[in-house]
């Protein structure tokens, strides 16, 4: 006999929903606009209503020489065009969503905003999948980088990265200069999380276009901390407080540089790596991420088929 | 001088006739927003004289509105004006404007319209302005009176001309229009909520010259009702216009809409960040040493009237770095004044507190202790850097403006290491420090209708929610009141945020409906009640920091308390950490509370059990520490010998040893009636 679970719950609040990606009628060139988020409950328990189905998004980037060399290895040349990139994770690779880094920014003196520019434009042109993108992470150019692809993504609908306490402007005022949205990334952190929210909200960036990221630390690097602090954004929404009340997304980025995927016999290298991002991303599912982002493009299909048999069964309600 | 009254009177006679004048159709060009100003106030696109003019009638003959018909229909008729002029500024370079406004690389937007009386005046007054990350519209004869004395304009400068005619300054009024629509969510025909965001959102003012046709001046003194203030520089007289010097124009428009310019970089020739915060000098790597007891020295921090504060000005009086000999001690006062349009002399402490961690910031000097107790060093390898005591002016300075830009808008610091003048100023520095004692003795939790909360502690103790009154430091002894207040105004969406008391539940046990409800809430549910003056019924929870706890003894009928740096067991059987670790991580444990020091003097201290009778045993530190203010305040109840029957670790530790003793000196808590 299945084992009867009563979900205790006096919540009242609901997970708000953000839409990613603009059709062409909708001014966009997306093949779909999505919706992240919504519910008023936790995944994965049956009963109350879960909110969406968790997505994947596939993280690549522009400057290959900044990426494991795990991934660029197995992608090929074709790393050294983010367009072409993008092409071929889409044909390929098939993620729910695109999560493009532009990590040209993140060399030392970078001035080249033209091409910049150039290269998201090439890559909203080569793909048709909803679209991340991530600026600059240096204060001292998120201005002019922020603005290039706030500008070039206009009528996109992006999803910008990553506002954090103390620099948010730029991609809020992107976001709101161009309509898009906002990833909100606090260092595993309630309290800090809401605070960054509210900031954005005294700057004017609703609600519903922030998605919040609490930080992703690998699994056995600092996961526990992050399941437990996204836990607790779910329940502090669920219990009715609205300046949480986003959906989360999570990329535990250090998954493919851990010990034990650097030391791991070259030969399975590979194959660790997608174990640990497939682990990390389902537990981080679990704990309530609306989407979880990956970078091996082996660990797709795992994670995808874990998905669903965890929502078929339960998460949908059924 | 035009008097601004008579001027807008009959120029809106004017205005209308020019209005009247118009027909044909006509638009602007490259906006989603028609004419702006008229769409933003009335919800309606203009495109003829007749709706122009109806337009004109509904909003009760509003002049921005006929300005900006007049100035669409001119600019459809006569064409575009050549270069340089802008004319209208279409949405998708409206869009960057507003990107840079949100983003911080433009703090704010100003007009300059009219006729300079030199040229160089409205060049020094641009210079100023683009100094000041401000973007900056012109409209009239400054354009080319700018031109002529060589300064470049354009939108790369940060020097927009927007027409020949201070008419064309409407420009910069739909430009704020559009800003609002765009990023404000402001509706159309909103007007409302167009002018509480014009007022409260937008950070932009006006300078004129003289030279304004009355119409002109008609529209101008519109600008006021959006919140937008005119700074006259010549030629008018009335209304709002404020009347200022050319120099001081930028300073005033700044300050009117509070626009704070951020200084990041400090000039001083030593790194100076928290990181250094940790760093200790010690004697042989110390130049110089002020105070800790080898020469006098203080520090104070005073709210002064803005016209006894220059910003930015440092002062040394007496002997410089360079007249001291290597490794001696030298006298210092470090005097701080500061001007804030919403500062309050309450705050001065909290923010004289800061000048400790402002100086441990610089990589080459230190301080310790406060007020008259101060001790700084600097060090050898600072001064052979070029650091001079008037560095350490300059960064208190900047570190003042940095971390309260909302505050304080002017901060002047002087240093003085004349001895005989440092005695001097202490003696009045003693005064204020007692009158601030005082004040803040004097505050009690029914003075106020507010408290204040702090979570900052909820990283590790994730419910924990501490309640801070006057009478009730938080449990770490570290914010006060007042800090909890300041901290709240400096930082809106912070740590500590304001609770209502709302309704009293119990008065002695010092419970509030607002406080509930706000602890329910911020400890995400977990605690539903809060007594504020009791340990027995519903404590405040715990997070880790607590100066002392508070233990009841049943046996004894009272309560011991141990504090942090005691390490010996207590009669409780437990030692101060073996407690901690009970009692912490946010949960409400009757019968035991993390308290501040300062809360045992307070009379709401065992409120509920009966006050400070309870108090049966705490370590003879913590009661040498309090010796002073503890005896005063017994004295004050009439019960100055129970002082001495307050046992500590040398009259028993062991409770039957606690007993015997309570019971030989008499204790009041034997007498009392039964906690338990």
């Amino acid at each position: 006999m299945p084992m009867k679970v009563d979900i205790i719950s006096e919540w009242t609040g609901e997970i708000g929903e953000v839409t990613i990606g603009a059709t062409k009628k909708e001014g966009g060139s997306r093949c779909a606009a999505i919706v992240i988020g919504g519910g008023s409950g936790f995944p994965f328990l049956g009963g109350s209503a879960p909110g969406r189905k968790p997505l994947i998004a596939f993280e690549f980037c522009d400057d290959p020489k900044l990426w494991s060399p795990i991934v660029t290895e197995l992608e090929g040349d074709v790393v050294n065009d983010a367009g072409d990139w993008a092409a071929r994770v889409e044909e390929l690779h098939r993620p729910d969503l695109l999560r493009f880094y532009l990590t040209s920014t993140r060399r030392r003196g970078f001035q080249d905003f033209s091409q910049l520019r150039r290269t998201v434009e090439e890559v909203l042109e080569r793909s048709t999948l909803p679209l991340i993108v991530e600026g600059s992470i240096d204060p001292a150019i998120d201005s002019e980088t922020f603005l290039c692809c706030g500008e070039a993504g206009e009528g996109e609908r992006l999803l910008l990265g990553t506002a954090e306490e103390g620099r948010y402007r730029s991609v809020a005022a992107a976001a709101m200069a161009y309509g898009h949205s906002v990833i909100a990334q606090s260092p595993i952190d309630v309290n800090l999380a809401k605070q960054l929210n509210i900031l954005l909200r005294e700057t004017g960036v609703p609600h519903d276009r922030i998605v919040i990221d609490p930080y992703t630390g690998a699994l056995g690097y600092g996961f526990e901390y992050s399941y437990s602090a996204m836990e607790r954004i779910r329940f502090a929404a669920l219990k009715g407080d609205e300046d949480l009340a986003m959906p989360m997304i999570s990329s535990a980025i250090d998954s493919l540089n851990i010990k034990e995927v650097r030391e791991a016999d070259p030969g399975q290298r590979g194959e660790m790596a997608v174990k640990w991002e497939l682990y990390t991303a389902v537990s981080s599912v679990i704990a309530g991420a609306s989407v979880v982002c990956v970078r091996h493009p082996e660990t797709i299909v795992p994670l995808r088929s874990a998905i669903d048999s965890l929502w078929g069964k339960t998460g949908g309600g059924d | 001088m035009q008097d601004v009254e008579k001027s807008s009177f009959s120029g809106k006679a004017e205005l209308l006739k020019m209005l009247d004048g118009i027909e044909g159709e006509f638009s602007y060009e490259g906006t989603a927003y028609h004419l702006p100003v008229t769409y933003a106030i009335t919800g309606r696109a203009i495109h003829t004289g007749d709706e122009a003019r109806s337009a004109y009638e509904d909003t009760g003959g509003n002049p921005l509105v006929a300005a900006e018909c007049i100035t669409s229909f001119e600019q459809a008729k006569h064409g575009k004006e050549e270069d340089p002029y802008t004319g209208f500024i279409v949405d998708s370079v409206l869009r960057k404007l507003g990107y840079s406004l949100v983003d911080g690389s433009i703090l704010g937007l100003a007009l300059l319209a009219g006729t300079p009386p030199r040229p160089d005046t409205a060049a020094a007054i641009c210079r100023e302005l683009q100094e000041k990350y401000i973007l900056t519209f012109l409209a009239g004869d400054v354009i080319s009176s700018l031109m002529e004395s060589g300064v470049k304009v354009g939108a790369e400068y940060r020097l927009v001309p927007l027409g020949k005619k201070p008419l064309r300054g409407i420009h910069f009024i739909d430009i704020i229009a559009r800003v609002a629509m765009m990023f404000g969510g402001v509706a159309p025909g909103d007007t409302d909520r167009l002018l509480r965001y014009a007022q409260e959102r937008a950070r932009a003012f006006v300078i004129v010259f003289s030279g304004l046709d009355e119409p002109e001046i008609e529209v101008y003194d519109t600008f006021s009702l959006l919140g937008i203030p005119i700074l006259s520089v010549d030629g008018y007289d009335g209304r709002e216009w404020v009347q200022v010097e050319a120099g001081d124009a930028v300073g005033k428009g700044l300050d009117l809409k509070g626009i704070k310019v951020t200084v990041t970089a400090i000039p001083i020739p030593m790194a100076c960040s928290p990181a250094f915060e940790g760093k200790s000098i010690r004697k042989e790597e110390m130049f110089v040493e002020f105070g800790g007891g080898r020469s006098p020295a203080f520090e104070l921090l005073r709210s002064r009237p803005a016209e006894e504060v220059t910003d930015g000005k440092v002062t040394v009086i007496g002997p410089e770095i360079e007249d001291i000999r290597e490794g001696s001690a030298v006298p210092l006062a470090i005097i701080v004044d500061v001007y804030g349009k919403t500062m309050k002399k309450d705050y001065e402490p909290v923010l004289e507190r800061r000048i400790h961690n402002f100086v441990n910031y610089g990589e080459g000097t230190w301080h310790v202790a406060q007020r008259d107790l101060v001790w700084v060093r600097i060090s050898k390898e600072a001064v052979a850097h070029g650091v001079r005591i008037e560095h350490l002016g300059e960064l208190i300075a900047a570190k003042f403006r940095i971390d309260f830009p909302d505050l304080l808008d002017a901060i002047q610091v002087t240093l003085i290491t004349d001895e005989k003048k440092v005695l001097e100023a202490k003696g009045e520095a003693g005064l204020i420090y007692e009158e601030r004692d005082e004040r803040i003795r004097g505050m009690k939790d029914t003075d106020v209708d507010t408290f204040y909360s702090c979570t900052l502690c909820q990283t590790f103790a994730p419910n924990h929610v501490c309640i801070i009154t006057p009478e009730r430091p938080a449990l770490c002894g570290a914010i006060t009141w007042l800090d909890g207040k300041i901290a709240y105004e400096i930082s809106p969406s912070g740590a500590n945020q304001p609770v209502l008391k709302g309704d009293m539940i119990d008065e002695v046990r010092g419970e509030f409906e607002g406080v509930n409800r706000f602890v329910k809430k911020a400890s995400h549910g977990e605690v539903d009640r809060c007594s504020l003056y009791s340990i027995l019924e519903y404590p405040m929870t715990c997070c880790g920091c607590f100066e002392c706890i508070a233990v009841m003894v049943p046996e004894v009928n009272g309560f011991l308390i141990v504090n942090r740096e005691f390490t010996g067991e207590t009669p409780s059987g437990m030692t101060f950490s073996t407690l901690a670790g009970t009692i912490g991580g946010g949960a409400q444990t009757p019968g035991f509370a993390g308290i501040s020091k300062g809360y045992i003097l307070s009379d709401r201290f065992l409120q509920a059990e009966g006050g400070i009778e309870r108090l049966v045993w705490m370590p003879s530190l913590l009661k040498e520490e309090l010796h002073d203010r503890l005896v005063q305040k017994l004295k004050e109840g009439g019960i100055e010998s129970l002082f001495d029957k307050i046992a500590d670790e040398e009259k028993a530790v062991a409770l039957e040893d606690l007993i015997e003793y309570l019971a030989r000196v008499d204790h009041p808590a034997l007498g009392m009636p039964p906690l338990i």
